[in-house]
């Protein structure tokens, strides 16, 4: 089953167009990934189901890709593994639908640490994405790596938190070749889980960020948690895919609970309401684990503490977003100099705002 | 054989005194008109034909060539129908070219002789300064905007060569005086609610600063932008004719009333680069922006508008003229506007409580319509959120226009007084001479530059509406840190890309 692979060999398979999850399973079930290659240079139809005219364009592949998959690995400091591999993740053996090869970049020894995947919705609210930021800062500072897919929104913001802090390094899995970064502008993290903790993906270099691949990534995010903590996410968004994906895995699902009506949060409370365990804080998470969490480290709050009007302000404001007319009448202060106040505690990250409407930011 | 004549053609906002030579002689028959006619020019032969024959004047069976003296341009328009037809009658002799020589004429001419008012009357007749100028009867009033004595009105072509054989004397019309009138502006004591929006419209008009607004379907966008020139400054006589001036030049109805209130226009998001600053294929007429000169262009909705208009805003927006150029005539034409624009948050327009349905994605893309330079051009750029049921249903008015048209225009002829130009047009060099800032404001900025939330372009411009708003308040002084603080208020972020958090 698991031959002694040559890992240049393994890269060009699993690079060969047309090839699936399965189809590279079953090449590299038949015998070590060197002979293999030799077979179908050959002309041998080595495996059952794949179609003739796949074989005769995989035939007509030179030696030379071989050599250039395993140059551009090397350039891109990524490397291959495979089931059998030393630093292939252990979580990953007994998976039924395991990638059977995965590009990384980065320490694999983050795999051996405990592990929580976080994942939530792109559009995520100022409250949800602050909650992901502390989370991931909290669970690294307590050694736990934080699992995510560096997408827009939940995903990025957790790992921010990770990397904002010395903590256990994070594990980061994407959809597209490594050498391919999606969202573009999220380039700095993509690069810094890199160095600190390990970047993983299943496709190879130069694959694109298909819309297809991001189902397939999350099968890999839910297989890799102990425990998969759902921030926001809609009724029917993509990180449900991951919740189904994690629950056939019997990996424990956790949920955020969210402001009742609030479409980012419709898909997380019916978890709870579906019986998963809710995250209020760190502990919650840490308790499922089996860590002692009576001296669980708190990220440290470095934000300014607002004094005087300001406070005051910022202690009527709920997690409901409402409008500076609002604050102004509740308050019994001047608009503009509640606009002023806002856009201090703006600045010093006590509250948000997107079109006209402010809310308080609470851990 | 020969004639003559004065008149004027229109290019942009401008007219042009023009000699329009008529030669009638032997040959095929057949009538020409050289010197780079345009395309309404090139109409008025069949015109001309049909009001002579009309008027029981006689038409030459002879080759008849009108020239537009100095080809160097395209020019022409309706207002020359009738120099043409003098042309006709001189060189046919059927009036003599004395009797036309003290006179210059602008009119359309209708099939049944009738004289007509041309596009650009008012500009046209400005232009001629030395002689008389004989219009049509229903050109009057629009005429008497420029040079009301000299005016000959003239009903018909028949009755014009009648009076310049001497058979008949010029008749007796009374020349309309131009009436400069206080129109009624809406009024802002009608906005319910949106206090800061409210604010940021008298700061927008007290230093001409730019303006966007941003909110949902109802907020009351274009309701506060229509009331914008009820509380700028009265225009000035010479203003105000201006204004008339290039309502003429584009073809509006002007009457004989000059409004002193800034002109508002909102054109539609449909329009195109040419309708927006100018243009045309028959001849260059003013747009939207010129239009709009001297007082506010609204543009609603702007993220419909075609890209290429918004950046062709860009330019004319800075400079306060427009320039167009063609081929075959390059003008300038005034484009002092205050831009204030509206757009929806995001294509679904909801947002805040009752949660917005766009995907981060949808949403960028919409707000990427706006180019980076052209919201950069926007000093003040504020959220307004739907008015409460309280603010709709309260008896309570608002503060009137007329209360905050004094704060107005007490701040900016503070302006004025301290640098000559309204706050918005303070060179950056000179900030910090006119406005600078204490130790207090000093930190707030950097702290905004440091993190990124201002970028360098916005440091001069929070600085500019800084002073604005201390001039509304009375105080001379540098800015401190709460004026810097609330121009920072009055300068939301749009978020139309999701840079890295880190």
């Amino acid at each position: 089953m698991s031959a002694a692979h040559d890992w240049r060999h393994v890269a060009a398979l699993a690079s060969l167009p047309g090839i699936t999850p399965r189809r590279l399973h079953r090449l590299l079930s038949v015998g070590d990934a060197a002979t293999t290659w030799m077979r179908i240079r050959a002309g041998e139809q080595v495996t059952r189901d794949v179609d003739p005219a796949l074989w005769s364009l995989w035939r007509r592949i030179g030696d030379d890709h071989v050599r250039r998959t395993a140059e551009c690995l090397h350039e891109h400091r990524v490397r291959v593994t495979w089931r059998g591999h030393p630093d292939h993740p252990a979580a990953l053996l007994a998976d039924h639908a395991a990638p059977p090869v995965l590009f990384m970049r980065g320490d694999p020894r983050a795999f051996s640490r405990r592990r929580v995947g976080i994942v939530g919705t792109r559009a995520a609210t100022h409250n949800g994405r602050f909650f992901a930021r502390r989370l991931g800062a909290e669970l690294a500072l307590n050694g736990v790596s934080v699992v995510s897919g560096l997408a827009r929104g939940i995903d990025i913001e957790s790992h921010t938190g990770v990397l904002d802090v010395d903590g256990a390094p994070p594990i980061a899995v994407v959809a597209s070749g490594l050498d391919v970064v999606y969202p573009a502008e999220h380039a700095r993290s993509w690069s810094l889980v890199g160095e600190r903790g390990v970047l993983v993906s299943e496709s190879p270099l130069g694959t694109p960020a298909e819309s297809r691949r991001f189902p397939m990534r999350n099968r890999i995010i839910a297989g890799l948690s102990e425990v998969l903590v759902v921030v926001e996410s809609r009724a029917r968004g993509g990180s449900m895919i991951t919740v189904r994906e994690a629950e056939k895995r019997a990996v424990t699902v956790m949920a955020v609970p969210g402001p009742p009506a609030t479409p980012p949060c419709e898909g997380t409370n019916a978890l709870l309401v579906d019986g998963c365990a809710p995250v209020t804080c760190v502990d919650d998470v840490l308790a499922v684990l089996g860590i002692d969490h009576s001296r669980a480290w708190a990220a440290p709050d470095h934000r300014t503490v607002p004094v005087g009007d300001d406070a005051l302000l910022l202690a009527s404001m709920g997690r409901i977003p409402c409008t500076i007319d609002e604050l102004a009448l509740l308050s019994g202060r001047d608009v503009l100099d509640v606009a002023v106040a806002l856009g201090r505690l703006e600045q010093m990250e006590w509250v948000a705002h997107s079109s006209g409407w402010w809310e308080a930011l609470s851990a | 054989m020969y004639a003559a004549i004065r008149s004027a053609s229109l290019t942009g906002t401008i007219g042009t005194p023009l000699v329009v030579e008529a030669h009638v002689g032997n040959g095929i028959p057949g009538f020409t008109v050289v010197g780079l006619p345009d395309e309404g020019c090139r109409e008025s032969r069949d015109r001309v034909r049909a009001a002579m024959l009309s008027c029981g004047l006689e038409w030459p069976n002879r080759r008849i060539t009108v020239n537009l003296v100095g080809a160097g341009e395209r020019r022409g328009g309706a207002g020359l129908d009738l120099a043409i037809a003098v042309g006709v009658l001189v060189a046919t002799e059927q009036v003599e070219q004395h009797q036309v020589d003290p006179f210059a004429f602008v009119a359309e001419l209708g099939l049944d002789g009738a004289l007509r008012p041309a596009p650009g009357m008012a500009p046209l007749v400005a232009c001629i300064a030395d002689r008389p100028i004989v219009v049509g009867e229903s050109a009057l009033v629009e005429s008497s905007l420029a040079r009301p004595g000299a005016l000959k009105p003239v009903g018909t072509l028949g009755e014009l060569v009648a009076v310049l054989r001497g058979d008949l004397p010029w008749p007796d019309i009374d020349v309309p005086t131009v009436e400069i009138v206080r129109d009624r502006v809406a009024d802002m004591a009608e906005v319910r609610g949106q206090s800061l929006a409210r604010f940021a419209l008298e700061v927008a008009a007290a230093g001409a600063h730019h303006m966007l607004m941003i909110g949902p379907p109802g907020a009351g966008k274009s309701m506060l932008a229509k009331r914008l020139p009820g509380i700028l400054p009265r225009l000035d006589p010479d203003d105000a004719f201006e204004v008339a001036m290039v309502r003429s030049a584009a073809g509006l109805a002007v009457d004989g009333r000059v409004a002193t209130s800034p002109p508002f226009r909102a054109p539609h998001h449909s329009i195109s680069v040419n309708g927006m600053v100018g243009g045309g294929t028959t001849g260059i007429r003013p747009g939207e922006l010129s239009l709009a000169s001297r007082g506010v262009l609204f543009l609603d909705e702007m993220g419909e508008f075609a890209p290429t208009v918004l950046d062709a805003l860009r330019q004319p927006i800075e400079d306060g003229v427009v320039r167009v150029a063609r081929a075959h005539a390059s003008v300038e034409m005034p484009a002092r506007c205050l831009l204030v624009a509206a757009t929806n948050p995001c294509p679904c327009g909801n947002g805040g409580r009752r949660g917005c349905a766009c995907s981060p994605s949808a949403k960028q893309r919409y707000l990427r319509r706006f180019s980076g330079p052209i919201l950069d051009r926007f000093d003040i750029r504020v959220s307004l959120t739907p008015p409460t049921a309280g603010d709709l249903t309260s008896s309570e008015r608002g503060e009137s226009s007329a209360h905050v048209a004094d704060r107005v225009a007490t701040a900016r002829s503070v302006a004025v007084s301290r640098q000559g130009c309204l706050n918005s047009a303070i060179a950056a060099d000179a900030l910090d001479e006119v406005a600078p800032l204490t130790d207090d404001a000093m930190s707030v900025l950097r702290a905004r530059l440091e993190t990124g939330q201002l970028t360098g372009r916005g440091y001069h411009r929070v600085r500019r509406v800084a002073r604005t708003i201390a001039d509304l308040c009375g105080e001379p002084g540098p800015l401190d840190a709460r004026r810097v603080e609330a121009a920072l208020a009055l300068r939301t972020r749009i978020d139309n890309g999701e840079p890295d958090p880190r």
